[in-house]
């Protein structure tokens, strides 16, 4: 499915520069502890990344087309509580999740329709929305965390898949989609083509207002799913998370070489972005770094990411003229 | 071309200091290792817990690591850290839950692994354990509830029976502040002209517990006494107060005994708080893992005694 | 050469053989002018003449390639706007270039307010201000904003900014555009009244009216050089009109034998605004019709309004003898229009993908299975595109921006040919292309027309639409104020109608 042609431009293209420093991280780590490289550790890397890398999955579509949504965070903690209040209240798992993911994507259309019909500037609408999704969650729980769901949805965290945690298989389908739908689909080329330039692609007569509202209904669905995942690995619906998740998905992102200012990146690096990240943090838990010169490490480890990306991409540009 | 040399310089450079600023992999000195995961490093009360761990394990011999999440709210990032820890094949675990359910699965999976887990400070919820089969070694820790108890004793005593009272809860659903709270009212209980006009959560966080206050003033300007279930909440209260002229006419009571609030007592802003000893919290986890780490067994309930500062 | 002159009495300004290249085009070659003290000297030309380049090196925005500059005799380098407000020169933009947050006097002072012991002394600069203004009898309160006042004060604020810059040469770029006939009178005295005190006035204008009242000579400009100094006692108007557009036409286009056929479009009335008053024309398939006028005659915006961009007020428009409802790119596109529009970099392609995704990206739906590419379909149609009308690229995957403008803008036209457009809107298609390429296209836009395509071209290249057209529509100020056959049509008879003899 994913032919020569794709391979070889993972090698030599863009997801390059990422894919190496991941490398480099690895083997780093490999030499520096044996407990990084077990089976064992690896698989709960993955794991960990899924947290951060499902709702990066929809902050690439949205930041490819040159917006961004800040409110992701707390659309988690609102899901999460939709979720939690619904299995509170008895309705089967099947259908609270239901539930949620579609005040995921409700709350994602809404952040589209102010950005849309405002219009408003992405960062001032999505950051209202930040306070609001945040305040409905705290409303709708009382405060206070709601636990003690049913087995069915803990399944979803503890569960396996040939050996695999269930979550690394969520997030790896997800991306395999999220790649095909980017790549093969006209939606996928009306992304790029509206990041990359939107005043030509409203004139070559694509309803841009629409698939810009769809962006984020997406966004707001990968956070959902993503509160998905917390409930049923903390058995537990927090009105208080998800704090901070924004910055890590935005940071997956960049790092993975999605240019901020939109029409250029892949979701692959993002997904390499969001790994890189794991890793790091995985690594320095490993290694008894010190908490506070953890912080520094990863604001480092943006940093250099997105100067190794520049300078790559000016590579790239002077071979080709 | 330049550009990416210096970022390979840059790079190369970092990842050198980052490896020689943390252990190395598997100690030379084949001492065991322990580690303590602390609710956040961002706090005065866990900062001194490290402390005390840390001279208990250089003197028994223990290699000690201490982690946490930036937020003291964030327990999947605990949670994140506990299950890479376990990977690194801690001998024990010591562990400050930031949240007493949603740890559960954490120590489950230590539990899994044969790694012993020690509670300190904060309770892990016992019903939820034990639905998910899991165990805890022992618990260290202070009772807050008897603390939450003592603090209202020493209000009714200063204020001659009567007062009105404000109180700032901590973060809702966290153990630890909800056993002090309880603690606090029963101790009112018998005390009818103890009246708590406003009860408030300000997620113990200062700047909160500002707002929170202002407010809390602005509907009650009569109030004669505040509990705060942390010191970092008190201390922003105490700001409100003053801001608003009212530094006399209200009595302040806080938890936790930070260097700030003794500050504050002796100046005569605050009323009174009451200190855990973190350190010796400390100190007793380091001991218990290395009984544990040696077989011996370990009582089930070790509490740490709790006294009233004024 | 730079010769050793003896300056003239009363001569403010001297410019010899101002040589300015850009890119592909040679803006000026060899100008010379001389301003005397105290005269209004009007500079003449059509668009890309090379009036506002010229301005530009003489205010200092512009570096020039070679020729000397001398004001009052004396030699002057004008590096920088800094240096050119040092000479005394101040200019005057057609787009005024005031704060409207700030005050009239903070605006007059910009850059050079008044301080005492490092604050700004508002009274001074108060006081100062009222001076200047008082001296052109402008009744303006210098404490009031910029932004409340009317273009035609805001005007006088900027002259006094001129006067406080003690300039001696004024450059004035089109500045009745905005005025009624009441303030360009006023503006008129104002300017007596400056060139009484001996400063020196370049006017730039097109209004033959104006030149003939105010004027004491005049420059003709064409193709970046100075074609003819008279005094405007001297002048006469055919003649001037003759001095701006007689060119030679280039023997560029291949002249085409063509059948028209039915109209394929038609517009009624269209009206918007003050932009477009009352404009109806047709276009039949197979024909050219070409849109003559001076920037801002209001082309573009019926482009515009026919292709969904801008709502107009009134006005119907007809494809194919049916009235068509057009709100959007779409409709347009839906109904058979395509719009090749002036700006290719900023709305014409999408400069950071390939030609492929370019030329396919109005038809993708049609080109996809259930929201899914066919990618075997789009490389084929972006390949024959690039055979089809000599798009020179390595392949379809080539992004965009590493193409010539001449091929890019191939890239748009094949983009429109890929949705089936029978009636195509082409916005300056040459704009910035080398001599080459323009070939290239106007073959190209002469067999789409052979081919049946309807096409309205706006441009204002004239020679370009002389040699493409069947017909010439003429705009000034929103309105078609002439039409003429190939045969007709000269350059002279457009110009004329252009400016509004």
């Amino acid at each position: 499915m994913i032919s020569s042609s794709t391979l070889r431009r993972i090698v030599r293209g863009r997801e390059s520069g990422t894919t190496f420093g991941l490398l480099v991280l690895c083997v780093g780590l490999w030499i520096a502890t044996p407990y990084f490289a077990t089976a064992a550790n690896l698989s709960n890397v993955a794991e960990q990344s899924a947290v951060i890398g499902v709702i990066a999955i929809g902050m690439t579509f949205v930041i490819l087309t040159g917006g961004i949504d800040l409110s992701v965070g707390s659309l988690v903690a609102l899901v999460s509580v939709v979720i939690g209040s619904a299995l509170q209240r008895g309705v089967p798992v099947f259908a609270a999740v239901a539930i949620g993911l579609l005040a995921g994507v409700v709350s994602g259309a809404l952040n589209g329709l102010m950005i849309t019909r405002g219009p408003l500037p992405p960062f001032i609408a999505t950051l209202g929305m930040m306070s609001v999704a945040r305040g409905a969650a705290l409303l709708l729980s009382d405060g206070r965390p709601i636990s003690g769901f049913p087995d069915g949805l803990r399944a979803l965290a503890t569960g396996e898949v040939f050996g695999v945690p269930a979550p690394v298989v969520m997030m790896l389908t997800l991306y395999l989609l999220a790649y095909l739908v980017l790549t093969r689909t006209v939606f996928g080329r009306y992304m790029y083509a509206i990041g990359g330039n939107e005043e030509a692609t409203v004139l070559a007569g694509v309803n841009v207002r629409r698939w810009k509202t769809v962006v984020y209904a997406i966004s707001g669905l990968s956070a959902g799913v993503c509160a998905v995942l917390l409930v049923a690995r903390l058995n537990s619906a927090q009105p208080i998370a998800g704090i901070g998740y924004e910055l890590d998905a935005i940071a997956a992102v960049v790092i993975g070489g999605t240019s901020l200012l939109g029409g250029s990146g892949s979701v692959i690096g993002t997904l390499i972005g969001a790994l890189i990240m794991s890793v790091l943090r995985n690594g320095l838990n490993l290694l008894g770094v010190s908490s506070y010169l953890q912080q520094v490490a990863i604001g480092v480890v943006i940093i250099a990411a997105v100067l190794i990306d520049m300078a790559l991409r000016r590579r790239v540009q002077r071979s080709s003229r | 071309m330049r550009a990416t040399l210096s970022v390979r310089r840059f790079l190369v450079l970092t990842s050198a200091l980052l490896i020689a600023g943390c252990n190395r992999g598997p100690d030379a000195t084949a001492r065991p290792t322990v580690a303590l995961v602390v609710k956040t490093l961002n706090n005065q009360f866990f900062v001194d817990m490290e402390a005390g761990a840390k001279a208990a394990a250089d003197s028994l011999g223990l290699e000690l690591i201490v982690q946490a999440p930036e937020r003291e709210i964030d327990v999947e990032r605990q949670m994140q850290i506990i299950e890479n820890l376990i990977q690194r094949k801690v001998r024990v675990l010591m562990l400050v839950p930031n949240g007493s359910k949603e740890i559960v699965p954490a120590v489950v999976k230590a539990n899994v692994a044969r790694i012993p887990v020690v509670v300190v400070d904060s309770r892990v919820d016992d019903g939820t354990l034990k639905a998910a089969g899991g165990t805890v070694a022992t618990f260290i820790g202070s009772d807050n509830e008897d603390g939450g108890r003592m603090a209202g004793a020493y209000l009714i005593e200063r204020l001659g029976r009567t007062a009105r009272v404000a109180i700032l809860e901590g973060v809702p659903g966290h153990e630890t502040a909800d056993a002090r709270l309880r603690g606090f009212r029963k101790a009112l209980a018998g005390s009818p002209a103890m009246q708590i006009v406003a009860s408030q959560p300000a997620n113990m966080e200062r700047d909160q517990a500002f707002n929170v206050t202002q407010n809390i003033l602005q509907a009650h300007p009569d109030i004669t006494a505040l509990f705060a279930c942390n010191d970092v909440m008190a201390l922003g209260a105490l700001e409100a107060i003053a801001a608003a002229g009212k530094g006399t006419a209200i009595s302040v009571v806080g938890f936790d005994a930070q260097d700030d609030a003794r500050k504050a007592i002796t100046e005569r802003r605050m009323a009174a708080t009451i200190a855990q000893n973190p350190r010796e919290m400390g100190r007793l986890a380091v001991l218990t893992a290395h009984r544990l780490i040696h077989g011996e067994s370990v009582p089930a309930e070790q509490p740490v005694a709790i006294s009233l500062i004024r | 050469m730079p010769t050793q002159t003896t300056p003239e009495p009363g001569l403010a300004l001297q410019m010899r053989g101002i040589r300015k290249a850009f890119p592909g085009v040679q803006a000026l070659a060899g100008v010379d002018l001389d301003v005397r003290r105290g005269e209004v000297h009007v500079l003449l030309g059509e668009n890309g003449a090379g009036k506002s380049t010229l301005m530009k090196i003489l205010s200092g925005a512009l570096p020039r390639d070679a020729g000397t500059i001398e004001i009052d005799g004396r030699a002057a380098a004008l590096a920088s706007p800094r240096e050119a407000r040092g000479a005394r020169i101040a200019i005057i933009h057609q787009e005024l270039a005031l704060v409207p947050e700030m005050t009239v006097a903070e605006n007059i002072f910009l850059g050079r307010a008044p301080t005492r012991f490092g604050f700004l002394d508002q009274p001074a600069m108060v006081r100062d201000a009222t001076t200047f203004l008082s001296r052109l009898g402008a009744n303006i309160d210098p404490n009031l904003l910029v932004a409340s006042l009317s273009i035609a004060q805001q005007q006088l604020v900027e002259i006094a900014r001129a006067l406080s810059l003690d300039a001696r040469i004024l450059i004035m770029d089109e500045p009745t555009s905005a005025l009624t006939e009441r303030e360009s009178a006023r503006l008129f005295a104002t300017i007596s009244g400056l060139t009484a005190r001996g400063t020196a006035i370049v006017y730039i204008s097109h209004r033959l009216d104006e030149i003939f009242a105010i004027g004491d000579r005049i420059t003709v400009l064409r193709d970046g050089r100075n074609v003819a100094t008279q005094e405007v006692r001297q002048a006469d108007r055919r003649a001037l009109v003759r001095l701006m557009a007689n060119r030679d036409v280039d023997e560029l286009m291949p002249p085409m034998e063509r059948t028209t056929g039915t109209p394929r479009l038609r517009v009624e009335g269209l009206s918007h605004g003050n932009r477009l008053h009352d404009v109806s024309f047709n276009v039949r398939s197979g024909e050219i019709v070409g849109f003559a006028g001076l920037l801002g005659a209001g082309r573009t915006e019926i482009a515009r309004a026919v292709f969904g961009l801008e709502p107009f007020d009134h006005g119907t428009v007809y494809v194919d003898e049916l009235p068509v409802d057009i709100r959007s790119p779409q409709d347009a596109i839906a109904a058979g229009i395509g719009f090749v529009t002036e700006d290719r970099k900023r709305e014409g392609l999408v400069l950071s993908r390939s030609v492929r995704d370019n030329v396919a990206l109005p038809i993708l739906r049609r080109l996809a299975r259930l929201g899914i590419v066919h990618r075997k379909a789009e490389t084929a149609i972006a390949q024959s595109s690039v055979r089809d009308l000599g798009i020179r690229t390595p392949s379809v995957s080539q992004l965009a921006q590493n193409l010539s403008g001449g091929n890019q803008q191939k890239i748009v036209l094949a983009k429109w040919l890929a949705t089936g457009a029978r009636i195509l809107f082409l916005d300056e298609p040459t704009r910035g292309i080398d001599v080459g390429s323009k070939q290239e296209i106007y073959a190209l836009i002469n067999e789409l027309a052979a081919s049946g395509v309807a096409i309205v071209l706006m441009s204002s290249d004239l020679p370009e639409v002389l040699g493409l057209s069947d017909r010439v529509l003429v705009m000034r100020e929103g309105r078609i104020t002439g039409e003429f056959t190939r045969a007709e049509a000269s350059a002279e008879r457009v110009m004329a109608c252009a400016v509004g003899i």
